[in-house]
């Protein structure tokens, strides 16, 4: 990430071979390690406003200045110098999604992602409901690179959902942004796979929002039959600041394996379950919690979503919110939750809620998660009252081994991964409660935000995903 | 010659036929779901024993696809 790129004049209004970064960007020296919230000095993707309500498109303009006018292949040199990650939980390098959208046959369908629906995350909507304009101008330079004249937005319908923000910020932007290509908002039912791409990308479509079966990337043929490239809103918020900022400024806000800064999502037991900070540098789980006032390391932590992997809080405090740092414990950056669970909280009865929900979101589709999940549901409840011996735990490993893999989509393995996970890092919990003793911690007030496991009976009706 | 193989695990029923036909590249799981364990058949016997099995689904679950004619940009997966 360094050195002058090829970007040629077109994007001249920006300095991409300093390494610094202009005065208003901040304070904080790039590439040291730095956490933040909303505004404060020193932020970069969350510089501006303090509050939750939405910043104005003349504020946001008066702050960031116009869009460079970039032309397509200066919107993909943009994105290979930066070597900017998708944000939505895979991690893809989103200019590769564009470069393989762009050797595919057919105009590709351009889809920002901002349903999020990881239940604990807040990041993406967070971004959509205090600074619409920069997730906007990003998926407008992710049209441009693609060379399309009309972006998606899609959401969830659900309560907080920033929707009403971003047809307020659509409807700012037609009286002012002539260059903006055509908007479209979707909102989509609220379950937890009808965020995975796939099932966006056919919602989007006038399907149901359950994820499909592909034998070819999305990026080559979606369920449209045209090339999709569905990508998170965070993701293309990054692409607006680096637009502005170079893709060599915003990269050393990063390390260089885990370019740009990040944005995570507090939860559980910290002072200000919800926060969304950003990471800069190597600044580390333990950094993170510090700024929200956790001052000593939990009994552990939840990294990367409900289908993260849990590291006990010693090690995750030192360790470094980068994908190669995270990937040394086990964890991956994922959606960047951060669910914090003090001393004194089971852990395995929170895992129970986490893959009781995860089991009861199944789409029913696939033939071994409905057999499987809720068979793994039912083994970890009763391994967290106590009542799983060593045999039943042994049967739900192999049975964890059958259901791994076997899905449309990846929602299986997650519950699978999240189950082997906390088998390791809590193996003294385990041992006591296949002893049967009665947990210590068991009768804890829950600590994540784990939705009730509602009805699901009506799973198998299309209504309810549409 | 050679083929890819895969189920599609939103339409398996677990009917199981294709175990019979394409035993060698099919296992079945506890519940007679099926799983691919040769994803790319590359003899002739095993190409016509896919192709069979896929034909025999109900469901048309089986996708049996010819590796020749892969689409620009196949390789990557996004």
């Amino acid at each position: 990430m360094t050195g002058p790129v090829g970007l040629g004049p077109a994007v001249g209004n920006h300095r991409t071979s300093d390494p610094l970064l202009p005065e208003e960007f901040g304070r904080s020296a790039p590439g040291r390690p730095w956490v933040g919230g909303a505004g404060d000095p020193g932020a970069l993707v969350l510089s501006g406003p303090t509050g939750t309500d939405p910043e104005g498109l003349v504020d946001h303009l008066a702050r960031w200045g116009a869009l460079p006018g970039v032309d397509g292949s200066g919107v993909r040199a943009l994105l290979r110098a930066s070597g900017l990650d998708g944000r939505g939980g895979g991690g893809f390098p989103l200019a590769r999604k564009v470069e393989t959208a762009r050797l595919a046959v057919g105009i590709p369908l351009v889809v920002i992602n901002a349903g999020e629906s990881e239940p604990a995350s807040r990041k993406d909507r967070f971004l959509c409901a205090t600074r619409p304009h920069l997730v906007l101008d990003g998926a407008a330079l992710l049209a441009t690179a693609l060379g399309v004249d009309e972006v998606v937005v899609h959401l969830h319908r659900a309560p907080g959902s920033p929707v009403g923000r971003l047809e307020a910020a659509v409807a700012e932007r037609l009286r002012h942004c002539a260059d903006d290509p055509g908007w479209r908002l979707s909102a989509g039912p609220d379950r937890y796979v009808s965020g995975e791409s796939s099932a966006v990308a056919g919602f989007v479509d006038g399907g149901e929002a359950r994820p499909r079966f592909t034998t070819l990337p999305l990026a080559v043929a979606g369920p449209s039959g045209r090339p999709t490239v569905v990508s998170n809103a965070e993701t293309v918020a990054h692409l607006a600041v680096l637009a502005r900022t170079g893709p060599d400024g915003w990269a050393a806000r990063g390390v260089p394996s885990s370019p740009g800064p990040r944005l995570v999502t507090l939860a559980g037991a910290v002072t200000h379950p919800g926060r969304v900070l950003e990471l800069s540098g190597a600044a580390t789980v333990g950094d993170a919690l510090l700024a929200d006032g956790v001052v000593a390391p939990p009994a552990a932590v939840l990294i990367g979503g409900f289908a993260g992997t849990w590291v006990s809080g010693e090690v995750a405090w030192q360790t470094p919110f980068t994908r190669d740092a995270l990937h040394c414990v086990g964890a991956q950056p994922g959606c960047g939750l951060l669910g914090v669970l003090p001393h004194g909280a089971c852990a395995l009865t929170e895992t129970a809620r986490i893959v009781s929900y995860l089991a009861g979101e199944s789409a029913g589709q696939c033939g071994t998660c409905v057999a499987g999940l809720p068979r793994l549901a039912h083994a970890w409840a009763g391994l967290a009252r106590g009542d799983l011996r060593r045999r039943g735990v042994r049967r739900m490993s192999a049975l964890g081994d059958t259901v791994e893999g076997s899905g449309a989509c990846g929602h299986p393995d997650a519950v699978v991964r999240l189950i082997r996970s906390t088998l390791d890092t809590f193996e003294d919990d385990v041992v006591r409660h296949l002893a049967g003793r009665p947990c210590r911690h068991a009768d804890h007030p829950p600590v994540l935000p784990v939705p009730d496991p509602a009805c699901r009976d009506g799973r198998d009706d299309p209504g309810m995903w549409r | 010659m050679s083929v890819e193989v895969r189920i599609d695990p939103t339409l398996c029923r677990g009917h199981a036929i294709c175990a019979l036909f394409f035993s060698e590249g099919i296992e079945l799981d506890q519940w007679g779901f099926g799983k691919v364990t040769v994803a790319v058949a590359d003899t002739p016997r095993d190409v016509r024993r896919a192709r069979r099995a896929a034909s025999a689904c109900p469901n048309g679950a089986l996708v049996v696809r010819d590796r020749a004619r892969r689409p620009a940009g196949d390789d990557a997966r996004p």
